[in-house]
Protein backbone atom coordinates (compact mmCIF):
# COMPACT_ATOMS: atom_id res chain seq x y z
CA UNK A 1 0.00 0.00 0.00
CA UNK A 2 2.52 2.55 1.36
CA UNK A 3 4.89 1.22 -1.70
CA UNK A 4 2.04 2.03 -4.37
CA UNK A 5 1.84 5.32 -2.63
CA UNK A 6 5.18 6.42 -2.96
CA UNK A 7 5.43 4.81 -6.70
CA UNK A 8 2.53 7.10 -7.65
CA UNK A 9 4.25 9.74 -5.80
CA UNK A 10 7.22 9.36 -7.57
CA UNK A 11 5.24 9.51 -10.84
CA UNK A 12 3.82 12.32 -10.20
CA UNK A 13 7.00 14.10 -9.12
CA UNK A 14 8.11 13.39 -12.78
CA UNK A 15 4.97 14.54 -14.63
CA UNK A 16 5.08 17.34 -12.44
CA UNK A 17 8.96 18.16 -13.59
CA UNK A 18 7.74 17.23 -17.22
CA UNK A 19 5.44 20.48 -16.82
CA UNK A 20 7.97 22.39 -15.09
CA UNK A 21 10.74 21.42 -17.74
CA UNK A 22 7.85 22.91 -20.18
CA UNK A 23 7.36 25.68 -18.05
CA UNK A 24 10.91 27.15 -18.01
CA UNK A 25 11.05 26.75 -21.86
CA UNK A 26 7.66 28.76 -22.13
CA UNK A 27 9.82 31.49 -19.83
CA UNK A 28 12.57 31.84 -21.73
CA UNK A 29 10.37 32.02 -24.88
CA UNK A 30 13.24 31.68 -27.73
CA UNK A 31 12.53 33.73 -30.71
CA UNK A 32 12.26 33.12 -34.70
CA UNK A 33 13.25 36.49 -36.18
CA UNK A 34 12.67 37.39 -39.65
CA UNK A 35 14.11 40.28 -41.93
CA UNK A 36 14.18 41.16 -45.21
CA UNK A 37 16.18 43.48 -47.41
CA UNK A 38 16.36 44.22 -51.58
CA UNK A 39 19.64 44.00 -53.55
CA UNK A 40 20.37 44.28 -57.08
CA UNK A 41 18.49 41.77 -58.55
CA UNK A 42 16.75 39.96 -55.76
CA UNK A 43 14.84 40.25 -52.20
CA UNK A 44 16.55 38.30 -49.69
CA UNK A 45 15.01 37.18 -46.71
CA UNK A 46 17.02 35.72 -43.66
CA UNK A 47 15.26 34.07 -40.74
CA UNK A 48 17.40 33.34 -37.75
CA UNK A 49 16.13 30.01 -35.45
CA UNK A 50 17.20 30.58 -32.20
CA UNK A 51 18.97 26.85 -32.52
CA UNK A 52 19.17 24.56 -35.35
CA UNK A 53 15.98 23.43 -35.93
CA UNK A 54 14.45 21.12 -38.36
CA UNK A 55 12.37 23.21 -41.29
CA UNK A 56 10.84 22.74 -44.65
CA UNK A 57 10.62 25.62 -47.40
CA UNK A 58 7.88 25.21 -49.79
CA UNK A 59 6.35 27.81 -52.30
CA UNK A 60 2.94 28.13 -53.02
CA UNK A 61 1.69 30.44 -55.16
CA UNK A 62 2.46 33.51 -54.05
CA UNK A 63 3.45 32.19 -50.32
CA UNK A 64 6.47 31.09 -49.03
CA UNK A 65 6.13 29.24 -46.26
CA UNK A 66 8.93 27.69 -43.47
CA UNK A 67 7.31 24.77 -41.21
CA UNK A 68 8.88 24.31 -38.42
CA UNK A 69 8.36 21.24 -36.23
CA UNK A 70 9.34 21.66 -32.49
CA UNK A 71 7.60 20.34 -28.80
CA UNK A 72 8.89 23.83 -27.84
CA UNK A 73 7.10 27.38 -27.96
CA UNK A 74 8.79 30.37 -29.82
CA UNK A 75 7.80 33.58 -30.53
CA UNK A 76 8.17 35.84 -33.77
CA UNK A 77 10.02 38.66 -34.17
CA UNK A 78 9.38 39.86 -37.73
CA UNK A 79 10.96 42.53 -38.44
CA UNK A 80 9.51 46.06 -40.91
CA UNK A 81 9.45 44.69 -44.31
CA UNK A 82 11.97 46.12 -46.11
CA UNK A 83 11.65 44.68 -49.51
CA UNK A 84 9.18 45.66 -52.32
CA UNK A 85 8.53 42.27 -53.31
CA UNK A 86 7.43 41.43 -49.99
CA UNK A 87 3.84 42.22 -48.74
CA UNK A 88 3.94 40.70 -44.50
CA UNK A 89 5.14 38.30 -42.68
CA UNK A 90 3.07 36.25 -40.59
CA UNK A 91 3.07 32.85 -38.72
CA UNK A 92 0.23 30.49 -37.83
CA UNK A 93 1.38 27.32 -35.26
CA UNK A 94 -0.85 24.01 -34.74
CA UNK A 95 0.09 21.50 -32.16
CA UNK A 96 3.88 21.73 -32.77
CA UNK A 97 4.02 22.42 -36.18
CA UNK A 98 4.90 26.24 -36.96
CA UNK A 99 4.69 27.69 -40.34
CA UNK A 100 6.13 31.16 -40.90
CA UNK A 101 4.47 32.90 -44.05
CA UNK A 102 5.90 34.96 -46.42
CA UNK A 103 3.69 36.35 -48.45
CA UNK A 104 4.93 37.67 -51.88
CA UNK A 105 3.35 40.25 -53.86
CA UNK A 106 2.83 38.06 -57.12
CA UNK A 107 3.94 34.23 -57.60
CA UNK A 108 6.00 35.11 -60.27
CA UNK A 109 9.24 34.43 -58.27
CA UNK A 110 12.15 32.16 -58.02
CA UNK A 111 13.72 31.03 -54.72
CA UNK A 112 17.22 30.11 -53.79
CA UNK A 113 17.56 29.29 -50.17
CA UNK A 114 20.71 27.90 -48.67
CA UNK A 115 21.82 28.09 -44.49
CA UNK A 116 24.34 29.35 -42.43
CA UNK A 117 25.03 26.91 -39.47
CA UNK A 118 26.67 28.85 -37.17
CA UNK A 119 24.16 31.79 -36.95
CA UNK A 120 21.53 28.56 -37.54
CA UNK A 121 19.66 30.62 -40.23
CA UNK A 122 18.04 30.34 -43.31
CA UNK A 123 18.60 32.86 -46.30
CA UNK A 124 16.06 32.89 -49.20
CA UNK A 125 16.84 34.85 -52.16
CA UNK A 126 13.98 35.42 -54.07
CA UNK A 127 14.11 36.28 -57.37
CA UNK A 128 11.26 37.82 -59.80
CA UNK A 129 10.83 36.30 -63.09
CA UNK A 130 9.63 37.50 -66.31
CA UNK A 131 5.87 38.05 -67.23
CA UNK A 132 4.80 34.83 -68.77
CA UNK A 133 4.09 35.74 -72.65
CA UNK A 134 0.88 36.89 -74.02
CA UNK A 135 -2.29 35.16 -73.72
CA UNK A 136 -5.98 36.41 -74.02
CA UNK A 137 -7.95 36.59 -70.91
CA UNK A 138 -9.94 33.32 -71.08
CA UNK A 139 -13.58 33.58 -70.62
CA UNK A 140 -13.88 31.54 -67.14
CA UNK A 141 -16.60 29.38 -67.70
CA UNK A 142 -16.80 29.02 -63.56
CA UNK A 143 -15.97 32.39 -62.21
CA UNK A 144 -15.17 30.56 -58.54
CA UNK A 145 -12.44 28.18 -60.50
CA UNK A 146 -9.05 28.49 -59.69
CA UNK A 147 -6.68 31.59 -60.80
CA UNK A 148 -6.88 31.56 -64.39
CA UNK A 149 -3.36 31.07 -65.64
CA UNK A 150 -3.52 33.57 -68.87
CA UNK A 151 -1.67 36.92 -68.42
CA UNK A 152 -1.86 39.96 -70.52
CA UNK A 153 1.33 41.72 -70.90
CA UNK A 154 1.49 45.08 -71.10
CA UNK A 155 4.48 47.20 -71.07
CA UNK A 156 5.53 49.20 -67.27
CA UNK A 157 3.87 52.56 -67.88
CA UNK A 158 6.60 53.61 -65.66
CA UNK A 159 9.71 52.99 -67.49
CA UNK A 160 10.52 53.47 -71.67
CA UNK A 161 12.63 50.34 -71.34
CA UNK A 162 11.43 47.09 -73.00
CA UNK A 163 10.49 44.93 -69.81
CA UNK A 164 13.68 43.21 -69.03
CA UNK A 165 13.43 39.95 -67.76
CA UNK A 166 13.93 40.37 -64.18
CA UNK A 167 12.08 43.62 -63.01
CA UNK A 168 11.36 44.68 -59.27
CA UNK A 169 8.42 47.06 -59.85
CA UNK A 170 4.57 46.70 -58.38
CA UNK A 171 2.73 43.86 -60.06
CA UNK A 172 -0.21 46.20 -61.07
CA UNK A 173 3.14 47.71 -63.67
CA UNK A 174 3.89 44.39 -64.85
CA UNK A 175 1.00 42.36 -65.39
CA UNK A 176 -2.56 42.52 -66.67
CA UNK A 177 -4.87 45.13 -65.24
CA UNK A 178 -7.89 43.67 -63.81
CA UNK A 179 -10.87 45.10 -62.39
CA UNK A 180 -13.90 42.61 -60.54
CA UNK A 181 -17.48 43.17 -60.73
CA UNK A 182 -19.09 41.40 -58.08
CA UNK A 183 -23.12 41.24 -58.75
CA UNK A 184 -24.53 40.81 -55.56
CA UNK A 185 -26.66 37.27 -55.02
CA UNK A 186 -27.22 34.79 -57.46
CA UNK A 187 -28.31 31.64 -57.46
CA UNK A 188 -30.89 30.89 -54.48
CA UNK A 189 -29.96 33.72 -53.05
CA UNK A 190 -32.46 36.22 -54.24
CA UNK A 191 -31.45 39.22 -52.55
CA UNK A 192 -34.28 41.89 -51.70
CA UNK A 193 -37.46 41.83 -54.04
CA UNK A 194 -39.59 44.93 -54.80
CA UNK A 195 -43.17 44.83 -54.21
CA UNK A 196 -43.38 43.85 -57.97
CA UNK A 197 -41.46 40.91 -57.98
CA UNK A 198 -38.21 42.73 -59.28
CA UNK A 199 -35.04 40.59 -57.71
CA UNK A 200 -32.36 41.89 -56.65
CA UNK A 201 -30.05 39.52 -58.12
CA UNK A 202 -31.21 40.62 -61.67
CA UNK A 203 -30.89 43.82 -61.24
CA UNK A 204 -26.97 43.77 -60.47
CA UNK A 205 -26.28 41.17 -62.74
CA UNK A 206 -27.93 43.62 -65.31
CA UNK A 207 -25.93 46.60 -64.51
CA UNK A 208 -22.66 44.83 -63.53
CA UNK A 209 -22.76 43.46 -67.84
CA UNK A 210 -23.12 47.21 -68.60
CA UNK A 211 -20.65 48.30 -66.54
CA UNK A 212 -18.41 45.13 -68.05
CA UNK A 213 -19.33 46.61 -71.67
CA UNK A 214 -18.40 49.93 -70.45
CA UNK A 215 -14.88 49.29 -69.31
CA UNK A 216 -13.66 47.30 -71.37
CA UNK A 217 -14.50 49.76 -73.89
CA UNK A 218 -12.39 52.53 -73.23
CA UNK A 219 -10.23 51.24 -70.71
CA UNK A 220 -7.22 49.26 -70.88
CA UNK A 221 -8.31 46.87 -68.24
CA UNK A 222 -9.93 43.11 -67.85
CA UNK A 223 -12.89 43.03 -66.18
CA UNK A 224 -13.50 39.76 -64.44
CA UNK A 225 -17.47 39.23 -62.89
CA UNK A 226 -17.90 36.67 -59.81
CA UNK A 227 -20.88 36.05 -62.02
CA UNK A 228 -21.71 36.43 -65.62
CA UNK A 229 -25.03 34.18 -65.00
CA UNK A 230 -27.76 33.70 -62.25
CA UNK A 231 -25.70 31.07 -60.09
CA UNK A 232 -24.68 31.16 -56.48
CA UNK A 233 -21.29 32.28 -55.46
CA UNK A 234 -19.88 32.29 -51.99
CA UNK A 235 -19.19 35.65 -50.90
CA UNK A 236 -15.78 34.03 -49.95
CA UNK A 237 -15.33 33.25 -53.50
CA UNK A 238 -16.26 36.36 -54.57
CA UNK A 239 -13.32 37.91 -53.09
CA UNK A 240 -11.53 35.05 -53.77
CA UNK A 241 -12.04 35.57 -57.78
CA UNK A 242 -10.48 39.33 -57.14
CA UNK A 243 -7.34 38.19 -55.40
CA UNK A 244 -7.07 35.09 -57.56
CA UNK A 245 -6.91 37.98 -60.44
CA UNK A 246 -4.92 40.34 -58.74
CA UNK A 247 -7.48 42.84 -59.28
CA UNK A 248 -6.71 46.42 -59.03
CA UNK A 249 -9.94 47.50 -57.99
CA UNK A 250 -13.40 45.63 -56.87
CA UNK A 251 -16.68 47.05 -57.08
CA UNK A 252 -19.97 45.08 -56.02
CA UNK A 253 -23.30 46.06 -57.37
CA UNK A 254 -26.19 45.84 -55.02
CA UNK A 255 -29.96 47.30 -54.86
CA UNK A 256 -30.64 48.06 -51.36
CA UNK A 257 -34.25 47.63 -49.12
CA UNK A 258 -35.03 48.55 -45.61
CA UNK A 259 -37.80 48.12 -42.92
CA UNK A 260 -38.74 51.73 -43.95
CA UNK A 261 -41.32 52.29 -46.74
CA UNK A 262 -39.82 55.73 -47.88
CA UNK A 263 -36.16 54.85 -47.80
CA UNK A 264 -34.55 56.02 -51.37
CA UNK A 265 -31.64 56.68 -52.68
CA UNK A 266 -28.00 55.67 -53.71
CA UNK A 267 -25.13 55.19 -51.37
CA UNK A 268 -21.61 53.90 -51.45
CA UNK A 269 -20.13 51.64 -48.54
CA UNK A 270 -16.38 50.98 -47.95
CA UNK A 271 -15.41 48.22 -45.30
CA UNK A 272 -15.63 48.84 -41.80
CA UNK A 273 -13.91 46.82 -39.39
CA UNK A 274 -16.45 46.94 -36.80
CA UNK A 275 -13.94 48.17 -33.99
CA UNK A 276 -13.33 44.36 -32.76
CA UNK A 277 -10.55 43.34 -31.04
CA UNK A 278 -9.43 41.28 -33.44
CA UNK A 279 -9.71 43.50 -36.09
CA UNK A 280 -7.77 46.12 -34.02
CA UNK A 281 -5.00 42.95 -33.72
CA UNK A 282 -5.35 42.84 -37.26
CA UNK A 283 -5.26 45.90 -38.15
CA UNK A 284 -1.79 46.29 -35.73
CA UNK A 285 -0.19 43.73 -37.12
CA UNK A 286 -0.54 45.06 -40.72
CA UNK A 287 0.54 48.35 -39.76
CA UNK A 288 3.36 47.50 -37.96
CA UNK A 289 5.37 44.94 -39.13
CA UNK A 290 7.83 44.76 -36.23
CA UNK A 291 4.72 43.91 -33.97
CA UNK A 292 5.79 40.72 -32.00
CA UNK A 293 2.88 37.87 -32.17
CA UNK A 294 3.28 36.67 -28.69
CA UNK A 295 -0.43 35.03 -29.45
CA UNK A 296 -0.06 33.72 -33.02
CA UNK A 297 -3.20 32.91 -34.63
CA UNK A 298 -4.06 29.25 -34.08
CA UNK A 299 -4.90 27.35 -36.99
CA UNK A 300 -4.62 24.16 -38.72
CA UNK A 301 -3.71 23.81 -42.40
CA UNK A 302 -2.96 25.99 -45.09
CA UNK A 303 -6.27 26.83 -46.01
CA UNK A 304 -6.98 28.32 -42.77
CA UNK A 305 -3.71 30.18 -43.57
CA UNK A 306 -5.34 31.69 -46.73
CA UNK A 307 -8.22 32.24 -44.89
CA UNK A 308 -6.68 34.07 -42.31
CA UNK A 309 -4.43 36.19 -44.76
CA UNK A 310 -7.35 37.18 -47.01
CA UNK A 311 -9.35 37.85 -43.53
CA UNK A 312 -7.26 40.72 -43.15
CA UNK A 313 -6.79 41.60 -46.43
CA UNK A 314 -9.36 44.84 -47.04
CA UNK A 315 -8.09 46.12 -43.65
CA UNK A 316 -5.01 47.58 -45.72
CA UNK A 317 -6.62 49.20 -48.54
CA UNK A 318 -9.63 51.33 -46.44
CA UNK A 319 -7.98 54.50 -46.70
CA UNK A 320 -8.14 53.80 -50.96
CA UNK A 321 -11.36 52.10 -50.51
CA UNK A 322 -12.70 55.54 -49.08
CA UNK A 323 -11.50 57.60 -51.71
CA UNK A 324 -12.57 55.26 -54.71
CA UNK A 325 -16.79 55.47 -53.11
CA UNK A 326 -16.69 59.28 -52.16
CA UNK A 327 -15.65 59.43 -55.90
CA UNK A 328 -18.24 56.55 -57.36
CA UNK A 329 -21.37 58.47 -54.99
CA UNK A 330 -20.21 61.59 -56.33
CA UNK A 331 -21.18 60.81 -60.28
CA UNK A 332 -24.04 58.39 -58.33
CA UNK A 333 -25.12 61.79 -57.47
CA UNK A 334 -24.90 63.96 -60.60
CA UNK A 335 -25.83 60.86 -63.09
CA UNK A 336 -29.01 59.21 -61.50
CA UNK A 337 -31.19 62.13 -59.61
CA UNK A 338 -31.13 59.83 -56.66
CA UNK A 339 -31.53 61.37 -53.42
CA UNK A 340 -27.41 61.41 -51.89
CA UNK A 341 -27.41 59.16 -48.82
CA UNK A 342 -23.70 59.75 -48.70
CA UNK A 343 -20.89 56.89 -48.26
CA UNK A 344 -20.64 54.92 -45.48
CA UNK A 345 -18.99 51.82 -43.61
CA UNK A 346 -20.14 48.69 -42.47
CA UNK A 347 -18.62 45.48 -42.41
CA UNK A 348 -19.67 43.61 -45.24
CA UNK A 349 -18.78 40.18 -45.95
CA UNK A 350 -18.10 40.71 -49.28
CA UNK A 351 -15.63 43.17 -48.71
CA UNK A 352 -13.81 42.01 -45.90
CA UNK A 353 -11.27 39.59 -47.78
CA UNK A 354 -10.81 41.82 -50.88
CA UNK A 355 -6.98 42.70 -51.51
CA UNK A 356 -7.17 46.00 -53.71
CA UNK A 357 -9.35 48.79 -52.94
CA UNK A 358 -13.15 48.00 -53.08
CA UNK A 359 -16.42 49.22 -52.60
CA UNK A 360 -20.02 47.86 -52.53
CA UNK A 361 -22.32 50.39 -54.79
CA UNK A 362 -26.21 50.55 -53.54
CA UNK A 363 -28.07 51.89 -56.92
CA UNK A 364 -31.42 52.53 -55.12
CA UNK A 365 -33.96 50.72 -52.62
CA UNK A 366 -35.86 48.03 -54.27
CA UNK A 367 -38.05 48.28 -50.88
CA UNK A 368 -39.26 51.73 -52.56
CA UNK A 369 -41.90 50.75 -55.23
CA UNK A 370 -40.96 54.23 -57.06
CA UNK A 371 -37.48 53.16 -57.41
CA UNK A 372 -37.93 49.79 -57.89
CA UNK A 373 -39.63 51.08 -60.87
CA UNK A 374 -36.62 52.83 -61.86
CA UNK A 375 -33.98 50.24 -61.28
CA UNK A 376 -36.01 47.66 -63.23
CA UNK A 377 -35.17 50.36 -66.48
CA UNK A 378 -32.72 49.73 -68.70
CA UNK A 379 -32.10 53.70 -69.09
CA UNK A 380 -31.62 53.72 -65.26
CA UNK A 381 -29.61 50.62 -64.87
CA UNK A 382 -27.29 51.87 -67.89
CA UNK A 383 -26.56 55.73 -65.88
CA UNK A 384 -25.81 53.07 -62.41
CA UNK A 385 -23.04 52.16 -64.86
CA UNK A 386 -22.01 54.95 -66.55
CA UNK A 387 -21.72 56.58 -62.62
CA UNK A 388 -19.68 53.74 -61.54
CA UNK A 389 -17.65 53.52 -64.77
CA UNK A 390 -17.09 57.63 -64.80
CA UNK A 391 -15.84 57.22 -60.93
CA UNK A 392 -13.59 54.56 -62.18
CA UNK A 393 -11.94 56.87 -64.51
CA UNK A 394 -11.47 59.05 -62.38
CA UNK A 395 -10.01 57.33 -59.61
CA UNK A 396 -7.70 55.60 -62.08
CA UNK A 397 -6.60 58.60 -63.13
CA UNK A 398 -6.01 60.17 -59.50
CA UNK A 399 -4.02 57.20 -58.82
CA UNK A 400 -1.65 56.75 -61.44
CA UNK B 1 8.27 -5.49 -0.91
CA UNK B 2 10.71 -3.12 1.04
CA UNK B 3 9.56 -0.25 2.57
CA UNK B 4 11.50 2.76 1.53
CA UNK B 5 10.46 6.38 2.91
CA UNK B 6 10.25 9.27 0.00
CA UNK B 7 13.18 11.18 1.22
CA UNK B 8 12.79 15.16 2.02
CA UNK B 9 14.48 15.69 -1.30
CA UNK B 10 11.92 13.65 -3.51
CA UNK B 11 9.32 16.20 -1.71
CA UNK B 12 11.04 19.18 -2.00
CA UNK B 13 11.15 18.17 -5.90
CA UNK B 14 7.75 17.23 -5.59
CA UNK B 15 6.31 20.66 -3.94
CA UNK B 16 8.28 22.30 -6.61
CA UNK B 17 6.92 20.41 -9.40
CA UNK B 18 3.21 21.20 -7.84
CA UNK B 19 4.02 24.85 -7.53
CA UNK B 20 4.81 24.79 -11.25
CA UNK B 21 2.19 22.88 -12.72
CA UNK B 22 -0.10 25.33 -10.71
CA UNK B 23 2.19 28.60 -12.31
CA UNK B 24 1.36 27.00 -15.66
CA UNK B 25 -1.84 25.93 -15.18
CA UNK B 26 -3.02 29.48 -14.32
CA UNK B 27 -0.43 31.31 -17.04
CA UNK B 28 -2.50 28.50 -19.77
CA UNK B 29 -6.32 29.83 -18.31
CA UNK B 30 -5.18 33.46 -18.32
CA UNK B 31 -4.24 32.98 -21.89
CA UNK B 32 -6.81 31.23 -23.13
CA UNK B 33 -9.86 33.43 -22.51
CA UNK B 34 -10.94 33.59 -26.15
CA UNK B 35 -14.21 34.54 -27.62
CA UNK B 36 -14.98 31.54 -29.19
CA UNK B 37 -18.28 30.22 -27.72
CA UNK B 38 -16.92 26.52 -26.88
CA UNK B 39 -13.87 28.32 -24.21
CA UNK B 40 -16.47 31.29 -23.15
CA UNK B 41 -17.22 31.57 -19.61
CA UNK B 42 -21.03 31.75 -19.52
CA UNK B 43 -22.58 33.82 -16.57
CA UNK B 44 -25.31 31.39 -16.13
CA UNK B 45 -28.87 32.91 -14.99
CA UNK B 46 -28.72 32.71 -11.21
CA UNK B 47 -30.86 30.77 -9.26
CA UNK B 48 -32.47 33.61 -6.82
CA UNK B 49 -36.09 32.23 -4.79
CA UNK B 50 -38.71 33.27 -6.40
CA UNK B 51 -39.31 36.97 -5.00
CA UNK B 52 -42.80 37.54 -3.74
CA UNK B 53 -43.31 41.14 -6.00
CA UNK B 54 -41.11 41.47 -8.70
CA UNK B 55 -39.49 44.84 -9.90
CA UNK B 56 -40.01 46.36 -12.91
CA UNK B 57 -36.89 47.96 -14.51
CA UNK B 58 -37.69 50.51 -17.83
CA UNK B 59 -35.22 50.44 -20.30
CA UNK B 60 -34.72 51.91 -23.81
CA UNK B 61 -35.42 49.83 -26.89
CA UNK B 62 -34.00 50.94 -29.98
CA UNK B 63 -36.45 50.97 -33.03
CA UNK B 64 -36.54 52.37 -36.47
CA UNK B 65 -38.24 55.65 -37.69
CA UNK B 66 -40.11 56.13 -40.90
CA UNK B 67 -38.63 59.45 -40.50
CA UNK B 68 -34.92 59.09 -41.10
CA UNK B 69 -32.90 56.65 -41.00
CA UNK B 70 -31.99 56.27 -37.44
CA UNK B 71 -32.90 54.08 -34.60
CA UNK B 72 -34.89 56.20 -31.43
CA UNK B 73 -35.15 54.97 -28.48
CA UNK B 74 -38.96 53.99 -27.10
CA UNK B 75 -38.43 53.17 -23.05
CA UNK B 76 -40.31 50.29 -21.76
CA UNK B 77 -40.93 48.21 -18.64
CA UNK B 78 -39.42 44.68 -17.88
CA UNK B 79 -39.05 42.24 -15.37
CA UNK B 80 -35.94 43.86 -12.83
CA UNK B 81 -34.09 40.70 -12.36
CA UNK B 82 -30.82 40.00 -10.37
CA UNK B 83 -29.28 38.40 -13.78
CA UNK B 84 -28.98 40.95 -16.87
CA UNK B 85 -28.89 38.03 -18.24
CA UNK B 86 -32.47 37.52 -18.01
CA UNK B 87 -33.43 41.29 -18.57
CA UNK B 88 -31.28 41.16 -21.87
CA UNK B 89 -33.37 38.53 -23.06
CA UNK B 90 -36.46 40.32 -22.54
CA UNK B 91 -35.10 43.61 -24.29
CA UNK B 92 -34.50 41.59 -27.26
CA UNK B 93 -37.89 39.59 -27.38
CA UNK B 94 -39.69 43.04 -26.06
CA UNK B 95 -37.57 44.38 -29.78
CA UNK B 96 -39.05 41.62 -31.63
CA UNK B 97 -42.40 42.65 -29.91
CA UNK B 98 -42.07 46.04 -31.39
CA UNK B 99 -42.76 49.36 -30.74
CA UNK B 100 -46.23 51.17 -29.11
CA UNK B 101 -45.49 54.31 -30.82
CA UNK B 102 -45.39 53.12 -34.79
CA UNK B 103 -41.80 53.13 -34.24
CA UNK B 104 -40.43 49.61 -36.87
CA UNK B 105 -38.87 46.69 -35.10
CA UNK B 106 -36.40 45.48 -37.78
CA UNK B 107 -36.50 42.16 -36.58
CA UNK B 108 -39.32 39.32 -37.81
CA UNK B 109 -41.87 39.11 -35.55
CA UNK B 110 -42.35 35.38 -35.81
CA UNK B 111 -38.30 35.63 -34.38
CA UNK B 112 -37.68 33.92 -30.86
CA UNK B 113 -34.87 34.08 -28.69
CA UNK B 114 -33.40 30.74 -28.37
CA UNK B 115 -30.58 31.55 -26.02
CA UNK B 116 -28.81 34.18 -24.42
CA UNK B 117 -25.59 34.51 -22.57
CA UNK B 118 -22.83 36.62 -21.57
CA UNK B 119 -19.01 36.17 -21.08
CA UNK B 120 -17.13 37.59 -18.28
CA UNK B 121 -15.20 39.62 -21.16
CA UNK B 122 -18.23 41.45 -21.78
CA UNK B 123 -19.83 39.94 -25.00
CA UNK B 124 -23.34 39.03 -25.13
CA UNK B 125 -24.34 35.78 -27.18
CA UNK B 126 -27.73 36.12 -28.73
CA UNK B 127 -29.25 33.16 -30.25
CA UNK B 128 -32.27 33.73 -32.55
CA UNK B 129 -34.68 31.54 -34.49
CA UNK B 130 -33.99 30.73 -38.11
CA UNK B 131 -37.10 33.15 -38.81
CA UNK B 132 -34.39 36.08 -38.66
CA UNK B 133 -32.81 35.01 -41.41
CA UNK B 134 -35.52 33.26 -43.26
CA UNK B 135 -38.27 36.10 -42.40
CA UNK B 136 -35.47 38.51 -43.27
CA UNK B 137 -36.61 41.30 -46.18
CA UNK B 138 -32.34 41.13 -46.98
CA UNK B 139 -30.62 44.91 -48.24
CA UNK B 140 -28.03 46.22 -46.53
CA UNK B 141 -29.89 48.64 -44.74
CA UNK B 142 -32.38 46.06 -43.58
CA UNK B 143 -30.07 44.17 -42.28
CA UNK B 144 -27.75 46.88 -40.38
CA UNK B 145 -31.11 48.08 -38.73
CA UNK B 146 -31.56 44.44 -37.48
CA UNK B 147 -28.24 43.98 -36.02
CA UNK B 148 -27.74 47.84 -34.47
CA UNK B 149 -31.08 47.32 -32.94
CA UNK B 150 -30.20 44.40 -31.22
CA UNK B 151 -26.19 45.22 -30.69
CA UNK B 152 -27.87 49.27 -29.22
CA UNK B 153 -30.42 48.35 -27.05
CA UNK B 154 -28.26 45.47 -25.40
CA UNK B 155 -25.11 47.85 -24.99
CA UNK B 156 -26.81 50.79 -24.31
CA UNK B 157 -28.93 49.29 -21.08
CA UNK B 158 -26.76 46.61 -19.79
CA UNK B 159 -22.72 47.91 -18.84
CA UNK B 160 -21.26 44.32 -18.50
CA UNK B 161 -22.58 44.47 -22.36
CA UNK B 162 -19.43 45.33 -24.29
CA UNK B 163 -20.07 43.40 -27.67
CA UNK B 164 -22.57 41.46 -29.30
CA UNK B 165 -22.44 38.29 -31.43
CA UNK B 166 -25.26 36.81 -32.93
CA UNK B 167 -25.85 33.40 -33.47
CA UNK B 168 -28.88 31.68 -35.71
CA UNK B 169 -30.34 28.61 -34.51
CA UNK B 170 -26.82 28.01 -32.44
CA UNK B 171 -24.86 28.53 -34.86
CA UNK B 172 -22.50 31.38 -36.14
CA UNK B 173 -23.72 32.63 -39.21
CA UNK B 174 -21.97 34.20 -42.33
CA UNK B 175 -24.78 36.74 -42.99
CA UNK B 176 -28.62 36.93 -41.89
CA UNK B 177 -28.98 38.01 -46.10
CA UNK B 178 -25.78 38.55 -48.02
CA UNK B 179 -24.69 41.76 -46.73
CA UNK B 180 -23.91 42.45 -42.77
CA UNK B 181 -20.44 40.37 -41.70
CA UNK B 182 -21.88 38.08 -38.41
CA UNK B 183 -18.99 35.91 -37.64
CA UNK B 184 -17.56 38.67 -35.29
CA UNK B 185 -18.95 40.53 -32.36
CA UNK B 186 -20.35 43.98 -32.80
CA UNK B 187 -19.90 46.80 -30.62
CA UNK B 188 -22.77 49.41 -30.34
CA UNK B 189 -22.23 52.09 -33.07
CA UNK B 190 -24.00 54.93 -31.46
CA UNK B 191 -24.29 57.36 -34.55
CA UNK B 192 -26.65 55.28 -35.62
CA UNK B 193 -29.45 56.72 -32.88
CA UNK B 194 -31.17 59.26 -33.03
CA UNK B 195 -30.44 62.42 -30.77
Amino acid sequence: MRALNKTTAKRLAHFCLFFFSLLSFAAAQPTIRVSSQDHDDYSRVIVTFPSSLPFTLEKDGNLLMVRISSASSFRLKAEPVKSRLIKSFSWVTSGDLYIIVIDVRHDRFRQDSFQIEKKHQLVIDLYELAELPVGEAAVVEAPEAAPEPEKKEEPPPSTEVAAPPVEGSSPEANGIRTIVIDPGHGGLEIGAKGKFGTLEKDITLAISLRLKALIEKSLAFHVELTRDRDMDVSLENRAAIANNHRAELFISIHANSSYRRNANGSETFFLSLNATDEEARRLAYLENNSAELDSPLATGNKDDIMMILWDMAQSAYLKQSQRLAEIIQDELNSLLGTRDRGIKQAPFKVLTGVACPAVLVEAAFLSNPEEERDLAQQSFQENVAQAVYRGLVRYIKLMS
Amino acid sequence: MKKRAITPAQWTLFGLSLIAVLILVAVLFRGAGGEKIKSAAVTSPSESPAEPAPEAKTIALFFLSEDDNLLHPEQRKILASPSIVEEAEQAVEELIRGSDKGYISPLPPETKVRQLFVTKEGVAYVDLSREIMESHPSGSSAELATVYSIVNTLAYNFKPIKKVFILVEGSEKETLSGHINLSQPFVPLYSLNAR
